[in-house]
């Protein structure tokens, strides 16, 4: 009995205020939590395109475009007007863009649109065309189309 | 001509109340972004990686529709998953398409699709998004 009055006594004498050190403390924490966890994140972005076909029709006389065929091998490489450009590994395809870009450049010369079809065989990567996509954003392209199978 | 702080006698003070003030705005602001991009993150499916994409039209974030394509390993192909919902039969997607964009003239179709899906399968599910009438297609990429 004496040991629990002791006890009661000591509890007595503890200062329940509002701790502000502590609560600094776990708000720096969970802020840094944060800011680590913020560099890390993946942000979901998007490359648009419309189906060929289903846009509306113009009575404005259009200048033909000027086609280009891009196919993609199963093993990744990749042809630009049966070219063989940049090695399968390489992700970044800067022949490619650089070459879009050059054909792009002398299409807006004489006042032509430039169009893309990419010929994907069936066991291409994915990845692999939203990297010739990336290629032909970077050479400023937006007419794309794709087709099944190679263009022979 | 007193340099700033406080204008009283004695030692300026440090002030706890605006430093928690700023503290707490910057949590607010750290936790904002972190849980508002990886709600758009599907775990199951790992997004080709596309450092140019452009970033989703907010305009038309209510007209847009989402498209999983997660990759089967066993079989080398997609498998679609809409609503969460894995569609073995992928004919079943097109009168459910087509209800989409009766109800949406503006509809956008998301294509989100794992980076080792054969480009084939993807092929397979544009023909199914054109044959519903959908014009407007999107492939999701990953920024890293």
């Amino acid at each position: 009995m004496k040991k629990r009055s002791h006890k009661r006594k000591q509890s007595s004498e503890v200062n329940l205020g509002f701790q502000i050190a502590p609560m600094i403390d776990v708000v720096f924490v969970i802020l840094l939590y944060f800011m680590v966890m913020a560099g890390d994140i993946q942000v979901e972005n998007a490359h648009n395109t419309k189906l060929p076909g289903t846009q509306e029709e113009t009575k404005e006389p259009v200048n033909l475009p000027d086609e280009i065929a891009i196919r993609i091998e199963d093993d990744g490489q990749v042809y630009l007007n049966d070219d063989p450009l940049d090695s399968p590994e390489n992700k970044a395809l800067p022949e490619l863009a650089g070459s879009l870009k050059q054909l792009r450049e002398s299409s807006d010369n004489s006042k032509s649109t430039v169009l893309v079809t990419i010929y994907a065989n069936e066991l291409a990567k994915y990845q692999r065309v939203i990297e010739v996509l990336d290629a032909l954003t970077r050479a400023k392209i937006s007419n794309v189309t794709f087709q099944a199978g190679s263009p022979d | 001509m007193a340099g700033g702080g406080g204008g009283g006698d004695g030692e300026p003070e440090f002030q706890i109340a605006p430093m928690i003030d700023v503290l707490l705005v910057l949590l607010v602001f750290f936790v904002m972004i972190t849980s508002a991009e990886v709600l758009k993150v599907d775990k199951k499916l790992t997004l080709p990686v596309s450092p140019n994409a452009k970033e989703r039209d907010k305009d038309m974030a209510k007209h847009e529709f989402a498209v999983n394509l997660r990759f089967d390993e066993a079989t080398n192909k997609g498998l679609l998953v809409i609503d969460d919902e894995i569609k073995q039969n992928w004919n079943d997607v097109l009168p459910f398409l087509q209800d989409k964009k009766k109800a949406d003239n503006k509809l956008r179709v998301v294509v989100r699709a794992d980076g080792k899906v054969p480009a084939g399968e993807i092929q397979r599910i544009m023909n199914f998004i054109g044959q519903a009438g959908i014009d407007d297609i999107s492939f999701a990429a990953s920024n890293k």
